[in-house]
């Protein structure tokens, strides 16, 4: 429990703040902070915040919260862990942090952004954050020509359950990206399937922006859908999923194992291998939030890219674990302009510049937030025609064609 | 329980109580209480700090007109308090292997202040039942021998040797590398004095080149240990210089006339020296080695000029590794520490980004022996016009290192000092706390500060050199928060300087297996008892000095290295150590001739008797661990001290009182 040293008497926000606080396994580690400020330095949104990383720390140690949760800060997080992966005191300031005030804030419904209710409250109602109809995901099957096993009209023993997510399931753009799995994990002879309307929102985003008690609701929905189908393992398009289903998940019970497309194919390269042409591309790479800093793949997606023949891979100054977020994580799709009021700059356009430098013709991504944003990016900045931007899955998918 | 058919015994209890520790006095009495019933025990006493003159004195007097014949005290650990007791045991002619602690101390009152209830009773009971069954043992004395091993030649290693042989002893130095010097020799100034670190090792480092009783074994390790305290046998591998060092003057022909260079480990590969090679100028001893990988003749059979060249016909190239073996009666390991290598760090750029460096490049860099004759420069030869230096690289880092460095504030501050001095560029630190703590630091602190070092309160979050400014432009650009401004900055400089972790050597679990040594969470050797026996170890007669126990600077490696020289005489001059006389025993009508307990012994101390058929365990190399009691198969093997006997009867005291669990439906 924190306790507050101060005398300042705690409005109901900041007493539900500290409720949240106290409730939570880690919460006394907050007070390890040794408010060296390297998160506040390494933010890529603290400049914007009214109430960067450490000071909200040494806000909170000193008891003294209500400013602070009114401030901007609470909803500039991008949940890029870019500062959890570096705190020397390992505070949590990701995973238990903000939400807890984003959960105090949206308990109290102060300040909570509109564009981030509507979102919440499509998840609450069809599943999903786009307010799409559960009944159209699996619309796409219909515009592949590979036959795709939808478990919820033909429940069967698969191989593979594969978690589509919300964006790539629905959204015009991001579809071309399931499109291409599904062509080649068919390529590939594999056993897989998708849950079809059966599907919901792995709800990760929903967490790390303070929604708990809808994220359980999703666990709970989704641990029983999951229960009730015949399959060895899982994999997903969105590594937000592959977070959550990793990391989160098992909390509550519901542990299967799982990977994220690009490990899946990884582990199968050489029989992938033989089946693709050449492309001719400069190719860079940018490093998801949810597979790279916070779960420590970074392999798999280059191996996949440097296995297409003809094409050469340059790196972007900051990658790996330094990448640079794209903004659309924690509910940063949720979010873009609240965060682009306060920082006048988007994320994602700081990055396709940086990818731009590399002197890439193309930008490769694995994730769904990373493809709308950057391909929105590249337009606002002005660099099309010069920068495309795809899905690794796009570029296997065509390399197999080539 | 104790049979009427049993021996009756006459055992005291005391129940040990101070201020802070053990029990509180209100509960000393029901202690006491509870202890004058319990079977055989015929006085049981609160005693105030029995570990006092008066409170064994009590005991002592006890044990003389009470007729007791087997004590048992309820306090403080065995491990800090044991051997005062027994001493107070054997002064009134009782046998000190008669006395049982009841350790209430750590296991109830150290470790919950409220609510011990039962178990102080339960491990007073478990005590006094042991007790009973305890037998009297004779500890041995065996003479020691007089030499001792120090481990490591740096300046810990270098001050332990130099004041043992200064009393007459001798001293075997072992150092791995072909020079002795250790880390002090890379150093330029040492702090906070700015004293040549050089000038003030050099002459050390002679005296111990020339002592007399001082056997230098340098290029050599240590590969296998036996023996015990008093009387430890090792073997040293001496690897071969392929130069004579019996005939080698050091004139320096051959390294002169060598064909061919690699970067200098000493340089830490920022400058270069040859394949026949000394580590530095001042090497001790100045004899050459030959790098065999890389040595023309080794490769391909060609070359030989410093064969040629050698007056002295001192170059050997069919000189063979060789294995000595030396007997001590004491250890110093004086192994030093390892810099923590930052590029996993990657936000920090060292390795991918020009002109970033870490604290001991940096060293050679400014030290006038270094590859740019101390001049502080760029890599483009240039001087810098601004320098940040990092402090905590990896250190208070729980990703990394947890622990404090505790050098290197001090060294960042003599690096602003030398930086202004030699290039008039603008030094920033990047701290999080200035810990300044020794004599003369804060001093120091404050005179680096008046030199006009500008100090950042923040950590370093990114070095880059994507310049987004024209500022930035061609610049190191460290960015931070300024947490004292509550500010985010960029600050464009020429040269970085990280202050990595220092760690405990790559080798240490190695190390530690071969002496029998502990570690502690940070990885490094521990000490026996942080406070008073702050050179002593786990291992009897083996002591740690300097950084191979724990980051330290050079002021506390020497005062160390110091103590465990006394304590090392202590023990010579005693001219007998005493050994515990807990040992194990095979019975051989039991043995099966298994020889399972030959392999689990660490010691060597088990063999194997050919035509008994039985195995065989050797009370002096025997050390008590129990491990063979353990595993025997036949139960053949038992230990005095931990006899079957004594541990069921400490285990039913244990649960004498405690109410059976509910048994499963």
């Amino acid at each position: 429990m924190v306790q507050t040293a101060s005398r300042e008497a705690r409005g109901p926000l900041t007493q539900a703040f500290f409720d949240r606080i106290a409730a939570v396994a880690e919460g006394e580690k907050l007070k390890a902070c040794i408010q060296c400020g390297i998160c506040s330095g390494s933010c890529p949104l603290g400049f914007a915040m009214q109430y960067p990383p450490r000071r909200l720390i040494a806000s909170l140690r000193a008891g003294v919260m209500e400013q602070v949760l009114q401030s901007n800060t609470p909803w500039l997080c991008v949940a890029c862990y870019t500062c959890t992966a570096r705190c020397p005191s390992a505070v949590g300031i990701t995973d238990m942090l903000f939400p807890a005030m984003r959960e105090a804030l949206l308990m109290q419904g102060v300040g909570v952004p509109g564009e981030l209710q509507t979102a919440l409250e499509n998840t609450f109602r069809h599943g999903n954050p786009l307010g799409e109809p559960p009944s159209k995901r699996a619309d796409w099957i219909q515009e592949v020509d590979v036959p795709v096993t939808d478990l919820s009209a033909d429940p069967r023993e698969v191989d593979i359950l594969w978690l589509v997510e919300c964006y790539p399931a629905y959204h015009v753009r991001a579809k071309e990206t399931v499109k291409a799995l599904a062509r080649t994990l068919h390529a590939l002879g594999a056993d897989f399937g998708v849950l079809g309307q059966e599907e919901r929102c792995v709800g990760d985003s929903q967490r790390l922006v303070g929604e708990n008690g809808l994220f359980e609701m999703l666990v709970e929905e989704n641990g029983k859908t999951l229960d009730r189908f015949q399959f060895r393992q899982i994999i997903v398009t969105d590594p937000h999923a592959y977070n959550a289903l990793k990391n989160e998940y098992p909390k509550y019970g519901v542990n299967y194992p799982v990977q994220h497309y690009t490990q899946y194919l990884a582990s199968r390269l050489e029989e992938l291998r033989p089946m693709l042409g050449e492309l001719n591309h400069t190719i860079t790479f940018h490093d998801p939030c949810y597979l790279g800093r916070r779960n420590g793949e970074y392999e798999a997606p280059r191996q996949l890219i440097q296995a297409i023949p003809g094409v050469t891979f340059v790196e972007m100054e900051r990658n790996r674990e330094n990448g640079l977020c794209c903004g659309g994580g924690g509910g940063g799709m949720w979010l873009d302009s609240f965060a682009y009021e306060y920082a006048k700059e988007r994320l994602s356009e700081k990055r396709v510049r940086e990818a731009a430098r590399t002197g890439a013709d193309v930008m490769a991504v694995c994730c769904p937030n990373d493809l709308l944003r950057f391909e929105d990016a590249v337009k606002v900045v002005g660099l099309e025609g010069k920068l495309v931007v795809k899905d690794i899955i796009e570029l296997i998918d065509e390399a197999r064609k080539g | 329980m104790v049979g009427a058919t049993e021996q009756k015994r006459r055992i005291g209890v005391y129940i040990c109580h101070c201020p802070t520790t053990v029990v509180d006095s209100a509960d000393v009495d029901e202690l006491r209480e509870f202890a004058s019933r319990l079977p055989s025990v015929v006085v049981a006493r609160g005693c105030e700090a029995g570990c006092s003159e008066r409170g064994q004195n009590v005991i002592k007097d006890d044990i003389r007109n009470l007729r007791l014949d087997r004590v048992v005290v309820a306090g403080c650990s065995p491990h800090t308090h044991e051997s005062t007791f027994r001493r107070a045991c054997r002064d009134a002619g009782l046998n000190p292997y008669l006395f049982q602690i009841a350790n209430i101390g750590e296991q109830c009152s150290w470790a919950q202040r409220n609510g011990n209830g039962h178990k102080p009773k339960a491990l007073l009971q478990a005590a006094v039942r042991r007790a009973y069954h305890l037998e009297p043992l004779q500890s041995r004395e065996v003479p020691v021998n007089p030499n001792v091993l120090v481990i490591g030649g740096g300046i810990a290693g270098i001050q332990a040797a130099l004041r043992l042989a200064d009393s007459g002893h001798k001293v075997y130095l072992v150092e791995r590398e072909p020079s002795i010097g250790g880390r002090m020799m890379q150093l330029d100034k040492v702090f906070p004095t700015l004293e040549d670190s050089s000038y003030i090792l050099s002459p050390k480092m002679t005296a111990v080149a020339c002592h007399p009783y001082i056997q230098l074994m340098t290029y050599s390790e240590v590969v296998d240990v036996a023996g015990r305290v008093g009387n430890f046998r090792l073997k040293v591998r001496r690897k071969p210089h392929y130069v004579d060092e019996s005939k080698c003057t050091g004139c320096g022909v051959c390294v002169a006339n060598c064909p061919l260079k690699r970067p200098s480990e000493f340089d830490l590969g920022l400058g270069k020296r040859k394949i026949i090679y000394t580590s530095f100028s001042q090497a001790v001893p100045n004899i050459p080695v030959i790098d065999r990988d890389r040595c023309l003749y080794f490769d391909r059979g060609t070359c030989r000029v410093c064969e040629r060249l050698c007056e002295h016909r001192a170059i050997d190239f069919d000189q063979q590794e060789r294995i000595e073996d030396i007997e001590v009666g004491a250890i110093i390991v004086a192994t030093g520490y390892d810099l923590f290598d930052p590029s996993p760090m990657s936000r920090y750029g060292y390795k991918q980004l020009g002109n970033v460096l870490t604290s001991l490049e940096f060293e050679r860099m400014c030290s006038a022996t270094g590859p740019t004759g101390g001049a502080i420069r760029l890599n483009d030869g240039s001087a810098p016009e601004s320098v940040a230096i990092i402090h905590c690289v990896g250190s208070r880092d729980r990703n990394y290192f947890d622990y404090c460095s505790r050098v290197c504030c001090m060294y960042a501050l003599k690096y602003s000092l030398l930086t202004r001095e030699r290039t008039n560029a603008d030094v920033f630190q990047f701290y999080i706390d200035m810990h300044c703590c020794g004599k003369g630091s804060e001093e120091f602190y404050r005179h680096a500060s008046e030199r006009g070092s500008k100090f950042v309160r923040g950590e370093v979050a990114e070095v880059t050199d994507q310049a987004i400014t024209a500022e930035e432009r061609g610049k190191l650009t460290v960015v931070a928060e300024d947490t004292l401004l509550g500010r985010r900055i960029r600050i464009p400089v020429d040269m970085v300087i990280l202050c990595p972790a220092m760690t405990p050597r790559r080798d240490t679990e190695e190390m530690a297996r071969l002496l029998g040594l502990a570690r502690g969470a940070d990885g490094f050797f521990l000490e026996r008892q942080p406070k008073v026996e702050p050179t002593a170890t786990s291992s009897n007669g083996v002591f740690v000095v300097g950084c191979a126990q724990g980051p330290r600077d050079i002021t506390d490696t020497i005062a160390q290295a110091s103590a465990a020289a006394a304590e090392v005489l202590a023990m010579i001059n005693g001219g007998k150590v005493e050994i515990e006389a807990t040992s194990a025993a095979v019975d051989e009508s039991l043995c099966s001739g298994c020889k399972v307990c030959l392999a689990l012994c660490p010691y060597d101390a088990i063999s194997f008797i050919e035509d008994k058929k039985a195995c065989q365990i050797s009370d002096v190399e025997c050390k008590g661990c129990g491990v063979c009691v353990a595993g025997c198969p036949a139960g053949a093997i038992s230990a005095n001290q931990f006899t079957d006997k004594q541990i069921l009867a400490e285990i039913e005291g244990l649960l004498a009182d405690a109410k059976p669990p509910p048994l499963a439906v």
